[in-house]
């Protein structure tokens, strides 16, 4: 021991090796494997037009707005409109809601859209090879423009007919501008145009058209929507001071300057009973809403009900009008107070009388605005079965070789939305492509391939086998997001008007939001099951058996390295891998 | 051991208040001296992770790295674990390492300690000894070092605040002269956050005795090499006799590295310090700030006509064997004070001053005493008691006995 204390240099004899490991392959033992496997995000399933949500918040968080606009245009034309009117089903169904609250997806779709006509971009939406199949489409709503956009996307001409002055139908003539401006409508049916078709307006088709269609087109869609209020069947009814609330909000939107002074009746509960009291206010009347179930029961969706009453319109749950009398210079409505006898399968209350009590209400002017009825019968889809097909936004008949006839929009949809009226014209388009190409028999098929999650929201990108294809229908959880990757913070509160500025006039409600905002709303959202190149998978892998490459993934698995201890999958934020047994 | 190279005899004295008054000198925590000689030192990497009463050190070099006084790269981490797992990767790639701790997060680091000295990484840590819990204790205690005192690392036991600077700037000149890394170990609060004049160095001076680090291995993405492989029955235990010849040999280069120590700032502490030990009968055995109050009673006992010595140990690993034969070889009795124990044994400090002179011919009894633990103040009465039973007890009991016990009555 005596030397090598003295010795000059420093023992050291430690284990180094200059030979590489990687001769050192994983071989037979492992049992698991992990994989990229993109899967479907809740929001995106819940979007009747199957939007790809996840992607279009990940690409506003990278300040990608051109491309996340277009993303949403792959499967809704209306992000403007939808962004303004849309219910989005989708953020009661954000996996965010779970951890903290949902995200602002409404808010971002319209901020994608404005800032897209801010600085008038233009779409580049891929047009596929012209078909020599001819379609007319009935009525220029929102389900006419979308199956004519879609149609002619997928290489057929269309011809839209439209009985009014302008395209739009209840956008133009229903909802009022202070929802959606006129001009917001008017820029984003130019852009749903452009991809190359044209709306021949102020004309009124008759019946015969369909009968002699075939000779022109070899199929038609009829989006004709809701224009008729039906009769109540009350005494007092046909009464002048009695008006349809439908008209009532088409005079506004031509722009007509009425006045109404005084209490206002107006009776219904759905969007347009809604839509009326509030214009209404905004005219100078005091609206009461008459409704003859409970305010959970309205057809209206909740956030227009709460801004109603929010803004001064009087609800009235629970009372039915009986008669309608003139009474001096007023009217007096005759009230029947109801209650809930049952309630139905559906949820909703089932009402009967309560005997001897009515109330009377002093009004000088009511509305109308229940059970709306399509203007002309042969709008409406015949019943019988034969050379049918229901699917879930709209019905395809095709019956003694004639052209195929497709019915979609309010009249055949089960909830009556704008974006069902988009869902139900991509549902029409995809099915009378598939029509043409491989007959009736083969469309129930070719739609379940192309459904968003389990459906029955439809997604064209998928359709036309975009790399939205590749993704797994399974619809992530939260619980498998990796939560620890986010931290808390607050959904942005929507800039709106003050009640009291709102009441004055019919500017828009709802303000624009700043891209600092938009992206700082985006980046909450999880992506849920979607890769966002994060990168966690690589730096986590004790094997370095995660390679970048420039394939679309950005990387890949080094199965002869990777010893499937599933790490990867596990750090992974957003879910965007599995790991699955080795066979 | 008997032919291992002794300790140099040369034994440098302790600086006087006079001389620290001399030098240029700012009143300084503890702490804070520590964090002063890493700045000095150049280091390149730092990790550690808070833990009372380490925290201001690094919270003084956080702001070093912050304000661009040391550019080198502060590695924020969850634990001790990770921390020195940190630095068991930076100081692979060859450069100079630091971190600090304390009681829990020592014991965290146990499994790294080890590779960090098999791996041969010259890596320096403030260890502030702090008592380990149950119950919660943040006051001093050395039971948290000296269990660690098999891990490989040296471990350097410190006095006064000047010398816990000094010291930090010489233990980066041990590792690197063996490649072993290097435990500077303070008492809570008597030390790590007590104030006291203290001579910071000058960078050129620093520099002299400390040039830059040239790493014997290190990895290059140049050429790729891997360090730490498997290390199978016929060549595990060379590695291991590798690292016995490297300890062996710091007691060798401590005394060279004094002497340079000495020329560039004119103080030293050496492994040991005998005082007074030529003549004594008794002597006391210490280490960190008991030293100091030891120090007082001695000049008590001598102005009393006692034959008393004190030896301060500073060099724990490697033990100083020789050097404490040649400071105890010839006094009647030895008391060792411990504060620390290995339950079932006793006082660690004695078991090893036992081993060591258990040889010698005719050689002192070794009393052992457990004194001062968690925190407990260890005064000159209780040193003066503990002079005093050894004194007069002339058969000297296997077992430690605990000083200064209260009656307590608990539940059982």
């Amino acid at each position: 021991m005596a030397e090598d204390v003295t010795m000059k240099t420093t023992p050291l004899f430690i284990s180094q090796s200059y030979l590489t490991t990687e001769s050192n392959k994983t071989g037979s033992w492992r049992f698991l494997r992990p994989r990229y496997a993109e899967k479907t995000a809740p929001c995106s399933a819940a979007c009747p037009a199957g939007e790809d949500i996840g992607r279009v918040e990940m690409l506003t968080a990278q300040g990608l707005f051109k491309e996340g606009w277009e993303t949403i245009l792959r499967e809704n034309p209306f992000p403007a409109v939808c962004g303004r009117v849309c219910f989005h089903p989708c953020e009661r169904v954000c996996n965010r809601g779970e951890f903290d609250e949902a995200i602002a997806i409404h808010n971002l779709e319209r901020f994608l859209a404005d800032t897209a006509s801010r600085y008038e971009l233009k779409p580049e939406l891929e047009v596929l090879a012209s078909k020599k199949q001819k379609i007319a489409v009935v009525g220029a709503g929102p389900s006419g423009l979308a199956a004519a956009h879609f149609l002619t996307r997928l290489g057929y001409k269309c011809e839209v007919y439209e009985a009014a002055s302008e395209p739009g139908g209840v956008l133009r003539w229903g909802i009022p501008s202070y929802r959606l401006p006129v001009k917001v409508l008017r820029n984003e049916i130019e852009l749903i145009k452009s991809v190359g078709f044209s709306i021949e307006c102020g004309r009124r088709l008759s019946k015969n058209f369909l009968r002699e269609a075939g000779e022109r087109y070899d199929a038609v869609f009829l989006g004709c929507g809701y224009a008729k209020i039906p009769q109540m069947k009350i005494p007092g009814e046909d009464l002048p001071v009695v008006a349809d609330g439908l008209s009532f909000l088409e005079s506004i939107s031509r722009g007509e300057n009425l006045q109404v002074k005084g209490l206002v009746a107006i009776i219904g509960g759905g969007n347009t009973a809604i839509d009326v009291a509030r214009s209404v206010l905004r005219v100078g009347g005091k609206p009461v809403l008459i409704y003859r179930r409970r305010r959970e029961d309205m057809p209206a969706f909740d956030d227009e009900i709460a801004m109603a009453l929010e803004e001064g319109v009087d609800l009235r749950e629970l009372r039915t009008v009986t008669r309608i009398e003139r009474s001096g210079s007023e009217y007096l409505l005759t009230l029947q107070q109801v209650e809930v006898a049952y309630l139905g399968a559906d949820g909703r209350a089932c009402v009967e009388p309560v005997p001897h009590k009515t109330e009377t209400l002093r009004v000088e002017k009511v509305f109308k605005a229940i059970g709306l009825q399509a203007l002309q019968d042969w709008y409406n889809p015949p019943d019988e079965d034969s050379g049918s097909l229901r699917l879930a936004n709209s019905v395809l008949i095709h019956a003694n070789g004639g052209p195929a006839v497709v019915y979609g929009g309010d009249l055949t949809n089960d909830v009556k939305s704008v974006v069902h009226a988009v869902a139900s014209g991509k549902e029409a388009a995809i099915a009378l492509d598939v029509f043409f190409k491989e007959g009736l028999e083969a469309i129930p098929v070719r739609m379940s391939q192309c459904v968003v999650g389990m459906g029955p929201s439809l997604s064209m990108e998928i359709y036309v086998k975009g790399p939205r294809c590749q993704r797994s229908s399974h619809i992530v959880l939260y619980e498998e997001i990796n939560a620890d990757y986010f931290q808390l913070s607050p959904r942005i509160v929507e800039p709106r008007l003050l009640r009291e500025e709102r009441i004055q006039s019919f500017a828009e409600i709802d303000l624009k939001i700043s891209a600092n905002l938009a992206i700082k709303e985006a980046e909450r959202c999880f992506n849920c099951g979607l890769c966002n190149q994060c990168d966690n998978c690589r730096l986590f892998c004790p094997d370095l058996a995660v390679k970048k490459d420039s394939e679309s993934h950005g990387r890949h698995i080094d199965y002869d390295y990777c010893k499937g201890c599933g790490i990867c999958v596990v750090e992974c934020p957003r879910n965007a891998m599995a790991l699955q047994e080795e066979n | 051991m008997d032919d291992v190279d002794p300790t140099p005899t040369r034994v440098y004295p302790c600086p006087t208040v006079s001389e620290i008054e001399g030098a240029m000198k700012k009143v300084l925590e503890g702490s804070h001296g520590v964090a002063e000689a890493v700045r000095l030192a150049k280091v390149k990497v730092i990790s550690a992770y808070p833990i009372t009463p380490q925290t201001h050190i690094v919270e003084r070099l956080s702001d070093f790295c912050a304000d661009g006084s040391l550019p080198a790269r502060f590695l924020r981490v969850e634990s001790e674990h990770s921390a020195l797992a940190a630095l068991i990767g930076a100081a692979s790639a060859g450069v100079r390492t630091f971190t600090a701790t304390s009681s829990q997060g020592l014991a965290l680091m146990h499994e790294l300690l080890h590779w960090a000295s098999g791996a041969r990484l010259p890596i320096v840590m403030a260890e502030v000894n702090r008592a380990l819990a149950p119950g919660w204790n943040i006051w001093t205690d050395q039971t948290d070092s000296l269990a660690q005192r098999d891990t490989g690392w040296m471990q350097l036991y410190c006095e006064t605040g000047q010398e816990v600077l000094d010291t930090t700037l010489q233990a980066f000149w041990l590792a690197e002269a063996v490649n072993l890394p290097v435990m500077v170990i303070l008492d809570a609060f008597f030390l790590s956050h007590t104030y006291e004049p203290v001579d910071i160095p000058a960078q050129e001076d620093a520099d002299r005795f400390l040039p830059a680090y040239q790493p014997r291995f290190m990895l290059d993405t140049a050429n790729p090499c891997a360090f730490g492989q498997l290390a199978p029955p016929n060549i595990y235990m060379e590695m291991r006799y590798s690292i016995q010849q490297a300890m062996d040999m710091v007691l060798n280069r401590f005394g060279e590295m004094e002497e340079q120590f000495v020329d560039v700032f004119g103080r030293c502490y050496g492994a040991v310090e005998p005082v007074q030990c030529e003549d004594a009968e008794i002597i006391l055995v210490t280490s960190g700030t008991i030293t100091s109050t030891c120090r007082q009673l001695l000049q008590e006992l001598r102005a009393k006509g006692e034959r008393a010595g004190l030896l301060k140990v500073k060099l724990f690993r490697p033990f100083p064997t020789e050097a404490i034969r040649q400071s105890l070889g010839k006094a009647q009795k030895v008391a060792v004070v411990d504060r620390n124990c290995s339950f079932g044994a006793g006082g660690i400090f004695a078991q090893e001053i036992r081993a060591a002179l258990c040889n010698l011919s005719d050689g002192p009894q070794v009393y052992s005493y457990v004194a001062g633990l968690g925190g407990r103040d260890v005064t000159t009465d209780l040193l003066d008691e503990i002079y005093r039973q050894t004194k007069k007890q002339d058969c000297c009991p296997v077992e430690s006995i605990w000083m200064g016990l209260r009656e307590v009555s608990y539940a059982t």
